[in-house]
């Protein structure tokens, strides 16, 4: 949205609002009198109504957001009270069951019927259709206001960003027509895959529901591999979830989905419950036998086959995950619990929140704090940047939010090109570049002012054994992981006396180290190399342990965090899949127009981010390696464009760094 | 855009500092993107940051403003390599004040009120101050065209950023020597400002640095 250009006209100090007004005893500009005249004064007052009526808008539309949340939460309370009524109802139907099958054993043993109290099947409810009436009033009245908006100037785009989000609250997804049509295929088909990754997938997509999810998953869990049962009850789920992404085709649906048309959010499931619908799944038989509505349940298995979606050559292998998946099915329990943690985050769109100016250069790097809404950013223009994403300031006319920097970092003598947040201490962060330094950095308090005194223990050790320009770093277990265009790769302890730990080096690889990472609990270091070599190197020894090779020069790579396996981007747009046990490529794709850049997985290794020169940040479903979202974030300077993503630790940011000097942050 | 010999202008990952942004100059007016004037006036001064014609010779049908901002970007992101060096020497139990000679003591514009800031706080916080104006959606939404009325606000900015320079050149002389050397920052800004008459001349107190580039007529219109 423009600002009005006429806020000088207001009387005040409008610099001093900013800071930098002159404020010096030479005083070159003392501020002139004011003088007032009959078209100054009502130009002022037509700003300020222009403001007002601005104002106001606003307030519609938050006005709406609420509404429309409101319609949201009583929808949701609608189809818990759905869910109850339909669990109740699959008890009875169990009890029914039960009961019959009791009576033909006990028919069968002792050749008569048993005296049972209430042998009648249980009753059918009639499916809650949803209010068409209703639906379209709300239509109706967004339109007025949309309308209404556009008369008085507000730019289309806000409209839109304002309802992406009311979308997103209603849990509508908005992408495209072609992904969404990707997105429920795969939805619809994931289930075959019966890996450790699909049973993880399903809490995400179906938010809400992964309580069930968890539940049934846990329930069965001690169990090597899929029971018949689990693949019933996820087999049930599924056609559940189903409706929600189906909502605008309710027609489509068949009899057998109607009457949980309204499901959007499931309530907490016991045990009991859960044990239930286990049950009922071993039932499912007999209910079709004693005929009542067994049609209801009869559980539709997945056929075998997986359908990876149309994603460009992602059909190459497409099962190759799931095998890998399976090598590692000790490592979910905790997976799971992180993943309620931060479930909310990954079932809806992102949309852009924060826009980050403050750098004169592009940024190249870009990192979460491990807890806390802040962030911090590395640049060209030799600073880093520190965040506070609930430190903004409220714009004075504008919608949108700006973050100024709580901090600036000065240490560097050129372009900083890598950064890394400290693990397992969130107080301190490294940062590396073209200088062929490492900093370590004490972070200041959230709560510092960027005007505060210098202080100079901001400034921690400096590791200088690098000779080159340093492009990645990865911090672990308090220990760094650095690679650099000198050949090396260094482990070091940061604060340690003698800091350097060992140093990876491979004579037989022509290239430099672009990229690393560390994988396998800390214990391996993964580094790209510009030509195209992956090694694995053991910490423990320095050794290589693992070498693959491909064409394209890497310029990222990132470890799966629960399963063995090695994420890559390329200069030739693909991003590749390794098995970090047998060195097979597991999976490649084509995942952008141009170089891939950036890449970020998400804590619980579902989702993928990749940032491109082609400007574009794109979401990838892990398991269906899919593309669920795209966001194109920032303009190109020369022939660069993203440099760089993250994903929040716990929060639900992600956020993207550009060569044009920004960093955005979507929520 | 693909023409398969095209050149790519990329700093690749794993790439040696040697061959950063080493790649062949591009013509102005291939420059079809937003960010074209700052991708100019890097690419000149990395040619040779000594010739200060060449790098404060606006295109034809170039937006001055535009022009003036965006060198003002620059100027400004070059002084953290200057701030960088006086950290190590310039402290405040030293450096109390903002002083150049000893006839003003400049206050700090950073904050509510003007704060008398030691100088090292001063650069930091004229920069910061600076990194916030320039980057602000409010004044400079755009980076390919601005208000009149915004260009009116890199006189006062200026006239801070040379404060940094004078205090380096009266109180930490050979690191500003050193800085100098490398990058010839303070001949271009003097050149640019005075050629653009953003500083009145007076203000300007550094004694002429040697091999400097005499200016004849000035352009543009009185900013300070
Ligand atoms: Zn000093
Ligand atoms: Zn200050």
């Amino acid at each position: 949205m423009d600002d009005s250009s006429v806020s000088h006209h207001n009387g005040g100090q409008v610099g001093s609002e900013i800071g930098v007004s002159v404020n010096n005893k030479q005083n070159e500009e003392s501020s002139q009198s004011v003088q007032y005249s009959i078209p100054g004064i009502l130009h002022f007052i037509q700003h300020e109504w222009a403001r007002f009526e601005l104002e106001r808008s606003q307030w519609e539309v938050d006005r709406a957001e609420f509404e429309a949340r409101i319609a949201f939460l009583q929808g949701e309370r609608k189809g818990q009270e759905n869910l109850k009524n339909d669990l109740v109802r699959r008890i009875k139907m169990l009890e029914y069951a039960l009961k019959q099958e009791r009576g033909k054993f006990h028919k069968l043993k002792y050749g008569v019927e048993l005296q049972q109290g209430d042998m009648r099947p249980p009753p059918e409810e009639p499916p809650v259709e949803p209010d068409p009436a209703e639906r379209a009033q709300w239509k109706q009245g967004r339109q007025l206001i949309k309308q209404y908006l556009q008369e008085i100037g507000y730019t289309d785009t806000i409209l839109d960003i304002r309802s992406n989000r009311v979308r997103t609250l209603l849990g509508v997804n908005n992408e495209e027509q072609s992904e969404e049509s990707n997105y429920r295929n795969c939805d619809k088909h994931h289930y075959s895959t019966n890996t450790a990754l699909g049973r993880k997938m399903m809490m995400y997509d179906y938010g809400g529901k992964d309580q069930q999810c968890k539940g049934a998953v846990s329930g069965g869990y001690n169990e090597e591999g899929l029971s018949v049962q689990e693949n019933a009850v996820f087999a049930n789920f599924e056609f559940l979830a189903n409706q929600e992404m189906d909502m605008d085709e309710i027609e489509d649906i068949d009899a057998k989905q109607a009457h949980h048309t309204q499901m959007k959010q499931g309530e907490e499931v016991d045990h009991e419950a859960e044990e239930v619908l286990n049950e009922l799944n071993l039932l499912t038989e007999t209910e079709a036998d004693g005929g009542g509505q067994g049609d209801e349940y009869v559980v539709k298995f997945p056929s075998g086959s997986s359908t990876s979606g149309p994603a460009g050559e992602a059909d190459e292998k497409p099962l190759a995950l799931g095998e890998l998946a399976q090598l590692t099915v000790s490592n979910e329990p905790e997976a799971y619990d992180v993943a309620g943690a931060s479930k909310e985050s990954f079932r809806k769109t992102w949309n852009p929140k924060y826009t980050l100016r403050s750098h004169f250069d592009g940024v190249r790097a870009v990192a979460f704090h491990p807890n806390e809404a802040a962030l911090v950013t590395a640049s060209e223009d030799h600073t880093l940047k520190l965040w506070n994403l609930q430190r903004t300031v409220p714009a004075k006319k504008s919608a949108g939010l700006d973050v100024e920097p709580l901090y600036t970092f000065r240490a560097h003598s050129g372009p900083v090109l890598c950064l890394a947040m400290g693990a397992p201490r969130s107080e301190e962060c490294f940062s590396a570049g073209k200088d062929g330094t490492i900093r370590v950095w004490n972070l200041p308090s959230a709560t510092a002012d960027p005007y505060d005194p210098y202080d100079a223990a901001v400034q921690g050790p400096v590791l200088r054994d690098h000779t080159d320009a340093i492009w990645s770093l990865a911090s672990s277990h308090g220990r760094l992981l650095s690679a650099s265009a000198d050949g090396t790769a260094r482990l070091w302890s940061p604060r340690a006396p003698r800091p350097l730990l060992a140093t990876l080096r491979d004579d037989t690889t022509a290239g430099d180290p672009a990229a690393a990472d560390f994988a396998d609990a800390a214990t391996r270091a993964a580094v790209a190399y510009n030509d195209g070599t992956l090694l694995l190197y053991d910490l423990e020894t320095a050794q290589v342990v693992l070498r693959v090779s491909c064409s394209s020069p890497t310029t990222r790579v990132r470890s799966h965090p629960t399963l063995p396996v090695l994420v890559t981007a390329h200069e030739d747009r693909h991003i590749r899949f390794w098995d970090a046990v047998s060195g097979r490529c597991a999976h490649a794709m084509v995942a952008h127009l141009d170089a891939v850049t950036g890449l970020a997985l998400d804590p619980n290794g579902l989702f993928l981010l990749s940032g491109s020169h082609d400007c574009s940040v794109r979401l990838w479903n892990l398991d269906t390696k899919t593309c669920v979202q795209e966001i194109t974030a920032h303009r190109k300077k020369f022939d660069e464009g993203i440099l760089d993503v993250a994903f929040h630790p716990v929060r639900p940011y992600i956020a993207s760094a550009g060569a044009d000097g920004l960093a955005k942050v979507f929520v | 855009m693909a023409d398969g010999t095209q050149i790519l202008r990329r700093n690749r990952p794993g790439s040696k500092a040697k061959d950063f942004c080493r790649w062949p100059d591009q013509p102005f007016e291939e420059m079809d993107n937003t960010l074209a004037v700052q991708q100019l006036i890097q690419q000149t001064i990395r040619r040779d940051p000594s010739n200060l014609e060449a790098i404060l010779k606006m295109p034809e049908a170039q937006e001055e403003g535009v022009w003036k901002y965006e060198h003002l970007r620059q100027f400004c992101m070059e002084l953290n390599g200057l701030t960088v060096r006086l950290q190590s020497e310039c402290k405040p139990n030293t450096c109390t004040q903002m002083t150049a000679t000893e006839q003003w003591i400049f206050l700090c514009a950073a904050h509510k009120t003007p704060k008398e800031c030691p100088a090292i706080d001063y650069t930091r916080h004229t920069l910061d101050g600076a990194a916030c104006l320039l980057n602000s959606n409010k004044y400079f939404p755009s980076r390919v065209s601005i208000r009149d009325s915004s260009v009116g606000k890199l006189g006062s900015v200026c006239r801070r950023v040379y404060r940094i320079f004078s205090h380096a050149y009266f109180h930490h002389r050979a690191i500003f020597d050193a800085f100098e050397k490398e990058t010839h920052l303070c001949k271009r800004f003097t050149y640019f400002v005075t050629k653009y008459s953003i500083i009145s001349k007076e203000i300007l107190i550094l004694p002429k640095l040697d091999d400097e580039v005499p200016i004849n007529q000035p352009v543009g219109e009185s900013e300070a």
